[in-house]
């Protein structure tokens, strides 16, 4: 039994090209693991592999080569919507099914069991700081922040091991965004949930602790341990900025 | 072939008269700035020297009414629906060529296999097969266009939404099911809601021909029901082969949307 919840190994990610054009390489050799229970922050500029990343942990995209283990055993091995129940991810723009609050916490496939009782939707909004009353409105009259965090009460309602979070908070105000990060903090605490988010937040990235990876044009720039003995390694300047709030230079969508 | 009221044949002066008409248009295309002379002026070209092609041909296959000239012309034209059908799509879906080949054979060929069933013998006789085969193919070729291009387009704009649901643990095809029911109901519309109001507002293109060529009108709707009901299950059989076999190429066995080829 490994103490890992994620292992990544020498992850490549291309696409072919257009006719006549070459492959368009996403990933580039990562490398990387995840403790259970423990986070991981992805940052890095617009375009440079977080989300697919993301997308290979749960296996929405097929890495061209390199190994993604989950839980000690290669994610190639486990029916895809199993582990995706497994690892659940929350979208940048958060997406809202037809009907209700309550439609969309409870859509699954046939088949599928789970506990879906009143208490427990109940519970799991408040875990994510909504009201119950909410469970009757029509979710497209939600705000953003309240989509947001419906998407996430959603995922939790799988009993998941993994949330993957893909810039959870970059299509919300900063109030509501700041609510999805201590929403997610706290859930990382309460829970002992593993969590991997994509995040141009600093204050994410301080609250989630863990391993910091700084993504450039798919390959892996920097990498820094936030909390445990490799804490105080030197870190890496434009890390050091970042943490700081200063926007990292060339990311263009870094802030 | 005989006609039952003498037929009225046209004569080249007759025809050049009708050029006049475009003539007409070619100067209100220029007066009004429409930009459309060039495309008329080639349209109207294309159109002669098609249709005389055709027609040399066509009578030179009634002629010898052999099988095989007569499955060569249906080859031929499936080939040319074919290209129409996948060349609407907005983005090439690599082999979406063999995939609107098989639709576009299949479809016509059940529907046909009534016509050779039931109505005609021998099964090669060409003044049937070819005219009837045109039109179910026709029919088939425009159904399989719309539902491919509608399916791309509703795949590529809720690409998120069916992300979602295969995040949240649904298979490839119940994540898209929602886009192959829209890009079907799309591409059957316009062939339902021809057969309400079929008749009323125009009389359809065969039994016109079947009427102008001096047959009753009685006969010639028996033909027009026949060829509706297959153009209707060409039509749902085309779309549906068509959709189906481009869902497989859009989604993996994993259960992956391939958003690039969206």
């Amino acid at each position: 039994m490994t103490d890992s919840i994620f292992e990544v190994d020498h992850l490549f990610l291309s696409y072919p090209g257009a006719r006549g054009h070459p492959a368009i390489d996403i990933l580039n050799d990562i490398s990387f693991s995840v403790k259970r229970g423990g986070a991981l922050t992805l940052v890095g500029p617009s375009g440079s592999g977080k989300s697919s990343v993301l997308r290979c942990l749960n296996r929405l995209v097929e890495p061209s080569s390199g190994t993604v283990r989950f839980d000690g055993r290669d994610s190639r091995s486990l029916d895809p919507r199993e582990l995706r129940c497994r690892v659940a991810l929350v979208m940048q723009t958060p997406v809202m099914f037809e009907g209700t609050v309550r439609d969309n916490l409870c859509i699954r496939p046939a088949g599928i069991e789970g506990d879906f009782s009143e208490e427990r939707l109940a519970a799991t909004l408040d875990e994510v700081g909504l009201e119950s009353t909410l469970l009757d409105r029509e979710a497209s009259t939600l705000s953003g922040g309240e989509k947001q965090r419906v998407t996430i009460a959603r995922a939790l309602l799988r009993d998941p091991q993994a949330l993957l979070l893909d810039e959870p908070t970059s299509a919300l105000d900063p109030p509501n965004a700041l609510l999805v990060v201590e929403t997610v903090s706290r859930l990382c605490a309460a829970r002992g949930l593993s969590i991997i988010a994509a995040t141009h937040q600093p204050d994410l990235v301080h609250r989630l602790g863990g391993g910091l990876v700084y993504l450039i044009k798919g390959r892996v720039a920097a990498f820094q341990s936030l909390d445990g003995p490799d804490a105080n390694a030197p870190m890496d300047a434009r890390l050091r900025a970042f943490l700081a709030g200063e926007k990292i230079a060339g990311g263009s969508g870094l802030t | 072939m005989t006609a039952t009221a003498p037929i009225i044949d046209l004569s080249v002066g007759q025809l050049a008269t009708a050029l006049l008409l475009v003539a007409a248009i070619i100067v209100v295309s220029i007066r009004q700035g429409l930009g459309l002379e060039r495309d008329l002026a080639v349209g109207t070209i294309r159109a002669i020297v098609q249709l005389y092609l055709v027609g040399l041909i066509l009578a030179a296959v009634f002629a010898a009414a052999r099988w095989y000239w007569v499955l060569l012309i249906l080859c031929v034209m499936t080939a040319v629906a074919t290209q129409a059908a996948v060349s609407r799509l907005g983005k090439p879906l690599p082999g979406g060529a063999w995939i609107a080949a098989i639709a576009l054979t299949v479809s016509t060929t059940a529907t046909l296999a009534y016509v050779i069933g039931v109505v005609v013998h021998p099964w090669y006789e060409p003044q049937y097969i070819i005219p009837i085969a045109g039109m179910i193919l026709g029919n088939s070729m425009t159904s399989a266009a719309i539902a491919g291009d509608r399916l791309q387009s509703d795949l590529r704009a809720r690409a998120d939404e069916i992300e979602a649901r295969l995040a949240l643990g649904f298979s490839g095809r119940q994540a898209v099911q929602p886009m192959i029911r829209a890009s079907l109901r799309a591409a059957m519309i316009p062939t339902v809601n021809g057969m309400m109001t079929i008749g009323l507002v125009q009389l359809p293109g065969m039994m016109t021909g079947q009427i102008l060529a001096g047959s009753s009108p009685l006969v010639a709707i028996r033909y027009q029901m026949v060829v509706v009901f297959m153009q209707g299950a060409a039509t749902a059989l085309g779309s549906l082969i068509f959709v189906r076999l481009a869902t497989r190429r859009y989604l993996t066995p994993a259960h992956q949307l391939q958003r690039y080829l969206l």
